[in-house]
């Protein structure tokens, strides 16, 4: 049951509020985390898309691995249409948010947030964009002792290296760039992703000639069978808290109800934060009002802290909508990582040669596992893609129109734009010798870009949210400094085609809508709003120079429940 | 934008949208819970779209296998495409009940038409609009073809190149509509392609044809099941990459070569129902 009124309640349990509940309750406060989407694998939702179910969730006792396994079907095409953010009740469509252009956003609903979808890539940010670019009032050095701890709990390691990641790392030596050993990255180079999946079972290694079964207790840890994107609930038969993937809702959620301080709300949107002015000056958080997807019925709950964790778009559009104090960065300043995606294609004979083998196989291995970085540009990283979403990333869609309208000349790349008809299906019948490399480019915060929200339309939930995003030249100059490095290190591994899809602006990473130094002070506190905090990737001061930013949002968030107990309890 | 009658236009066409999803809106109202009959014109022109990004291609017989042939015709992608726009999305307006679904189908129809107009007016077409065209993307006794003729807008009516050349236009449509303009439609301008190319394509190539109801709502997904292939739709021999069959057993610096994935060419049970220009 709910009570009434809590030490702290956290709105959101994506990637961050978790973090942020678990050290809480960890330090004897109570805690209710409130997440408008479903929780799958527990016993209090059989049917988590079909009945409410029901009402809240505070013991490990209610986490079901069998669940997980039946609901996380591993198809593609079905589990992106579950996870995305839109209501439990699958008869309904998404929830409505505009984002110019053909690009999208791309965020889930349900406990563990946005990570269900994630391929665990769990770098630390750049330190030069913490400490040299001017837009955290933080050091690096701050975020260490939580990178740490982050990093335990998550048990990040080394991605396993398979036919993909060997190729692209030939590549990039080739191409003249040094092997990076180090999780504080200063200069260009090459490594394997830390990525927060469990390391295969010893077992599977090539040498070993294992024949046995996938499942658990056969084996331990990943199995290497991709999927991540569609929720990766492998391995199959394992317990809830043994699946390889660390999601937030396997790493941290188990953590919180662990200290038995936790109590998780899901199917409760918060439409408003309640505030008081008992000394007539600035405002204190009092609580949250939130509907519950399945009832519409509105409820309250109290809370000596409002934490929001509500991810980049709905904590800014949460704060606009309950009409709190306007601060001219409220919404703005987002980041996404102006991203783009750049293919090879090998010939089976080539392959032969490098690989000893005439395919890739894209499809083994873990999603997403080396990577290039580079402080001051951004990064890339392979991607291995099931068919249909490799198809909408790298082909379906492009600011620059179809393939067939442009002449890439003298360009890098042999075709650039969507393809179409027998273009796109002479190239997909060679998706076991195809590889593609994600640009994702450090694109930096412009007071235009953000979430405002929509004066002419509202959903159940209110006014809905706009987002606006048009890049710098300096974001643009970016992004093709990556997608030219890419194109070589893709030559310099053998590929025969490479074609660059000039992706419109599509958000996977977003962040710093609520920035430290703008609108929350060095302990995520807002200037304009005491008791309320924000710990999620909005609070972040810029898009962490391009790396992945969960190991980051989540290092915050945990630091932010310190200063929280230093503050107030 | 090109000129100031283009400009003129697209104001129009914005306008006409907006009555078009207000009135849709207002439809959504009445038949909450019901599905409702597709449009003819809607769903022409989402045949042509789909023989556009996904056509029958006999020539890649020859070169790259028999499984190569079929479009998306062949397995009525165009019919989940429309279930999927229409259902995709909502508002949950208060006065609309939670069921409001926002359709969507329609007026991306009437976008692309707008776009298959701006692209015959700049003369960037490369062959002439036939109203031949959207006849033979039905099968024959579907609709006669006066009824086809009467119902088929401009896009339809384009080679398939021109189709794909019309649906850029659109992309560029999005940027150049700014302020004074509601803000829903500039999303939908910018959505059309998004949805029509994208989404057709990640669906053609992920395994929703599996699905015992594909056309139902995002819904119900936990109650389908994968069935044996029956439509149509032979597809290349991708690996089962979305089965449980773990596939890579490589640990490090090594490639593996267990893919341990099944097939899953599709054979193809009956022939392509459409052909088209
Ligand atoms: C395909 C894909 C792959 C990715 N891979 C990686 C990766 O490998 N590494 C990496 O670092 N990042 C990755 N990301 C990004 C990463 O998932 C996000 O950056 C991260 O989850 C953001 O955390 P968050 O807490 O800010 O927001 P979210 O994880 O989005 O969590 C916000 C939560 O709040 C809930 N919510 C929203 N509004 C309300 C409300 N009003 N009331 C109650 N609850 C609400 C949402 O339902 C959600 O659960 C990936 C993203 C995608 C889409």
């Amino acid at each position: 049951m709910v009570a009434e009124s809590y030490d702290a309640v956290v709105v959101g349990a994506g990637g961050d509020g978790p973090v942020a509940a678990w050290k809480l309750g960890e330090a004897g406060l109570s805690v209710l985390l409130l997440e408008a989407g479903p929780f799958y694998g527990n016993e209090q939702w059989p049917k988590p898309n079909e009945e409410s179910g029901g009402e809240a969730s505070s013991s490990t006792a209610d986490l079901s691995g069998d669940l997980l396994d039946e609901q996380f079907t591993t198809r593609e095409f079905e589990m992106i249409n579950k996870l995305l953010f839109g209501p439990a009740d699958h008869e309904r469509g998404f929830w409505f948010r505009k984002f110019p252009g053909d690009g999208a956003i791309l965020q889930c609903a349900g406990v563990g947030g946005t990570t269900l979808h994630y391929t665990g890539c769990h770098p630390r940010a750049y330190p030069a964009s913490i400490d040299e670019q001017g837009h955290w009032p933080i050091d690096y050095a701050d975020l260490l002792p939580y990178y740490r701890e982050v990093e335990k709990l998550c048990e990040v390691t080394p991605a396993p290296v398979t036919a993909k990641e060997e190729l692209f790392f030939r590549g990039a030596a080739r191409a003249g760039w040094e092997f990076v050993d180090d999780h504080n990255v200063t200069e260009p180079g090459y490594r394997p992703q830390p990525n927060a999946i469990r390391p295969p079972d010893a077992k599977l290694h090539v040498d070993g000639g294992y024949d046995g079964g996938f499942t658990y207790p056969d084996v331990r840890g990943d199995t290497l069978a991709l999927g991540n994107i569609a929720g990766n609930p492998h391995p199959r038969g394992a317990p809830y808290e043994e699946k390889a993937k660390r999601a937030s809702n396997v790493s941290f959620v188990p953590a919180a109800l662990r200290t038995g301080n936790v109590t998780i709300r899901p199917n409760a949107f918060a439409t408003d934060v309640r505030t008081e002015t008992p000394l007539g000056d600035s405002p204190a958080a009092t609580g949250v009002a939130f509907r519950d997807t399945w009832t519409g019925r509105t409820e309250s709950v109290e809370a000596e802290v409002v934490i929001l964790a509500a991810g980049a778009i709905e904590t800014p559009r949460l704060w606009l909508n309950a009409d709190l104090p306007r601060n001219e960065w409220v919404g703005r300043g987002l980041t996404i990582h102006f991203g783009d995606n750049v293919m090879g294609l090998w010939d089976g004979t080539d392959l032969e040669g490098i690989l000893g083998k005439r395919t890739i196989d894209q499809h083994q291995g873990q999603d997403i596992a080396a990577r290039f970085d580079y402080p001051g540009l951004g990064m890339l990283q392979t991607v291995g893609t099931g068919p249909g979403i490799g198809a909408i990333l790298g082909f379906g869609a492009s600011a620059s129109g179809f393939a067939f309208q442009n002449d890439p000349d003298d360009a890098p790349w042999d075709t650039m734009g969507r393809l179409a008809g027998a273009e796109l299906k002479r190239l997909l019948s060679d998706y076991r010798r195809m590889l593609q490399i994600l640009v994702v480019s450090d694109d930096r915060p412009h007071q235009r870009n953000g979430v405002t929200v929509s004066e002419a339309l509202s959903d159940e939930h209110g006014p809905i949210p706009l987002v606006n995003y048009e890049p710098s030249r300096g974001d643009r100059q970016r992004r093709d400094e990556l997608a030219e490095i890419a194109a070589e290190i893709l030559r310099e591994a053998g590929a025969a085609h490479v074609h660059r899809s000039d992706s419109p602006p599509t958000a996977l990473h977003v962040h710093s809508t609520m920035r430290m130094g703008k609108v929350v002070d060095e302990a995520c506190e807002a200037y304009d709003v005491d008791r309320l905090f924000v710990a999620d990737h909005s609070a972040l001061s810029n898009g962490v120079g391009g790396a992945n930013p969960t190991n980051t949002g989540q290092a915050l968030a945990a630091r932010t429940a310190d200063r929280i107990l230093e503050r107030y309890f | 934008m090109g000129t100031r009658g283009t400009l003129g236009r697209l104001v129009r066409w914005i306008d006409g949208l907006w009555r078009a999803v207000t009135s849709l809106l207002e439809v959504a109202l009445e038949t909450i819970g019901f599905g409702s009959d597709v449009d003819l014109h809607t769903r022409v022109t989402f045949r042509a779209v789909t023989d556009a990004v996904l056509p029958e291609t006999p020539a890649l017989g020859t070169e790259l296998g028999d499984e190569h042939v079929p479009g998306g015709l062949a397995i009525a992608l165009d019919e989940f495409v429309i279930t999927y726009v229409d259902d995709g999305f909502q508002l949950g307006l208060p006065h609309i009940g939670p069921h409001g679904n926002i359709r969507l189908a329609d007026p991306i129809a009437h976008a692309l038409d707008f776009a298959a107009l701006t692209l015959c007016d700049r003369s960037e077409n490369e062959s002439e609009p036939s109203p031949d065209r959207p006849v033979s993307l039905l099968d024959p006794g579907e609709a006669s073809p006066e009824a086809v003729r009467d119902a088929a807008g401009a896009f339809s009516k384009l080679s398939r190149k021109d189709r794909l050349r019309a649906i850029s236009i659109l992309d560029e449509f999005e940027l150049s509509v700014t302020p004074g303009v509601d803000d829903l439609f500039e999303f939908d301008a910018g959505l059309v392609g998004q949805l029509v190319v994208g989404f057709t394509e990640m669906i053609y190539y992920s395994e929703w044809q599996g699905y015992d109801e594909f056309t139902q709502p995002r819904a119900s997904a936990s109650t389908r099941t994968i069935r044996p292939p029956s439509r149509a739709g032979a597809r290349p021999d991708f690996p089962a990459s979305r089965t449980d069959t773990p596939r890579s057993a490589g640990t490090s610096g090594r490639t593996t070569d267990r893919s341990g994935a099944a097939k899953r060419g599709r054979p193809s049970t009956r022939t392509p129902r459409h052909r088209s220009a």
